[in-house]
C-alpha cells in the first residue's frame, strides 16, 4: 500500500485500521490486514512484544471533507438531467451516502 | 424501404453467434447439465477458456491454489457463475470491433459488465434468478455494436452529436435514424435465437413499461442506472438516465436493499474485471 504507515505500538489508538498483517518472529500471522485495532487487541499485541504496526494513516477532517464534496460534486453531475425526477431520487441518494462512504 | 427496414435486412448478415455462446444458453433451459461435457467444450476455445480462467484466478476470489482447467474452475465458482463468464467472453470476443473516435471499446465492456453485476445484484432483493439478469445486462447494449458494424460513419456523428447535444446516446439515436440501439439490439438477439426474455430487456431497457410486465427490461433499466451512477465505465462525461417512477415503484425497493445491491455491484464488478484485459 502506498500510503502506509509504521508507527510504535505505544502511537497506535483504537480504531485505527492495519495496512498490513501483524506477523510474529515465527511467520505466524496474529492479525489481518484491513482489521480495525480494538484495545484488546493492542493489549495482546503488546504482551507478545510487538514493537510496531503497519497501519492506514488517519484522514484529516478537512481532506475527508474535501472528499465528499467533490464525490457530491461528481454524483450530482452525473444526475444532471435526472435530479429532479421522482424516479431517480432513492437511488440518486443512496448512491451519494453510498460513493461517499466508500470514498470513490 | 424504411431505415428501420434496412437495419434489420443489415443485422440478418451480421456474424452467427459463436458456437460456444450457443452451447452455453441452451445449457441453461436444459434440466441436467453434463457438466463435463460443457467443460470440454469450453475449453477447446482456448480464448475463452483463458480469459474465463483469468477470472477465477483474480485476487478478488482470493483461492489458495491456481485454477488450471475449465473444469476446476466449475468446481470451484459455481456453474452458474462459470456459465455466465463464458458466455461474456464469447460475447466479447465474438463482435468485430467498429472503428470510431469517440467510441472506447473499453468503455463500452465496462458499462455492459457494470449493467450486467447490478441486475445480479437487484436478483436477491427481488427474489429472481441471477442468472437471466446477469446475461440480460451483458446484452443489453449489443445493438451499439450491431449498429456499429452496419453504419459505421453514421454512428461515429451520432455519438458526436450525443456529446455537443449532452443527451444520451439512445436520444441522438431516435433523432438520427428514429430508432435506437435497443431495436437494433433486439434484432439481433431475435436472429442470434436468444430466449424471449432476453429479446424483450434489450428491446425494451430504455422503455421498461412498453416490456412485458414483471419481465426483466425494467430491472436492466434500474441496473443501466446503477452502473452509470457508480461511474463503473470511467466516462467523464456520463449521465444517469432519466428511470421511469412506475417501472422504479414497481421494484420497490428500501434504503436498505438499494445501499447492499451498491456494494454487491461494486464488489462484483472488480471481480470481473480480469475478463476485459
Amino acid at each position: 500500500m502506498d500510503d502506509a504507515l509504521t508507527l510504535p505500538l505505544s502511537e497506535v489508538i483504537p480504531g485505527t485500521v492495519l495496512a498490513a498483517p501483524v506477523i510474529d518472529p515465527s511467520g505466524a500471522v496474529l492479525l489481518p490486514a484491513g482489521l480495525s485495532l480494538t484495545a484488546a487487541h493492542l493489549d495482546s499485541l503488546q504482551r507478545r512484544g510487538i514493537a510496531s504496526v503497519v497501519v492506514v494513516p488517519a484522514e484529516d477532517p478537512e481532506a475527508l471533507a474535501i472528499r465528499r464534496e467533490r464525490i457530491r460534486a461528481r454524483v450530482m453531475y452525473l444526475f444532471r438531467h435526472t435530479a429532479q425526477e421522482p424516479g431517480s431520487q432513492a437511488l440518486l441518494h443512496a448512491v451519494l451516502a453510498f460513493r461517499q462512504e466508500a470514498g470513490k | 424501404m424504411t431505415r428501420l427496414q434496412e437495419m434489420v435486412s443489415h443485422v440478418q448478415k451480421l456474424p452467427a453467434m459463436p458456437v460456444v455462446a450457443m452451447e452455453v444458453l441452451q445449457s441453461m433451459s436444459g434440466a441436467d447439465t453434463d457438466i463435463d461435457a460443457l467443460a470440454r467444450r469450453i475449453a477447446q476455445d482456448q480464448a475463452i477458456a483463458a480469459r474465463v480462467l483469468r477470472v477465477a484466478n483474480s485476487p478478488f476470489y482470493g483461492l489458495q491454489a491456481q485454477v488450471s482447467s475449465i473444469h476446476d474452475a466449475i468446481v470451484v465458482l459455481g456453474l452458474s457463475s462459470v456459465r455466465s463468464l463464458v458466455l461474456a467472453a464469447a460475447v466479447i470476443a465474438g463482435l468485430p470491433a467498429g472503428n470510431c473516435p469517440d467510441f472506447s471499446h473499453t468503455r463500452f465492456w465496462r458499462h455492459v459488465l457494470g449493467v450486467a453485476v447490478a441486475a445480479r445484484a437487484l436478483a436477491r432483493p427481488l427474489k429472481r434468478p441471477p442468472e437471466p439478469l446477469f446475461i440480460a445486462g451483458l446484452l443489453h447494449d449489443i445493438g451499439r455494436l450491431a449498429m456499429m458494424v452496419i453504419y459505421p460513419d453514421e454512428l461515429c456523428s451520432v455519438l458526436a452529436d450525443a456529446q455537443a447535444r449532452d443527451c444520451t446516446l439512445a436520444e441522438a439515436e431516435q433523432r438520427h435514424f428514429g430508432f435506437d440501439h435497443s431495436t437494433a439490439g433486439a434484432e439481433l438477439a431475435r436472429r442470434w435465437n436468444f430466449p424471449a426474455e432476453i429479446v424483450d430487456a434489450l428491446a425494451w431497457h430504455h422503455n421498461p413499461t412498453q416490456g412485458v410486465p414483471g419481465g426483466l427490461a425494467g430491472i436492466v433499466h434500474y441496473a443501466d442506472a446503477i452502473a452509470h451512477a457508480l461511474d463503473l465505465d470511467e466516462a467523464d462525461s456520463d449521465q444517469v438516465p432519466r428511470l421511469d417512477p412506475d417501472t422504479v415503484d414497481a421494484l420497490n425497493l428500501d434504503w436498505e436493499a438499494l445501499v447492499s445491491v451498491l456494494t454487491e455491484t461494486r464488489a462484483g464488478f472488480d471481480s470481473f474485471k480480469p475478463l476485459l484485459g
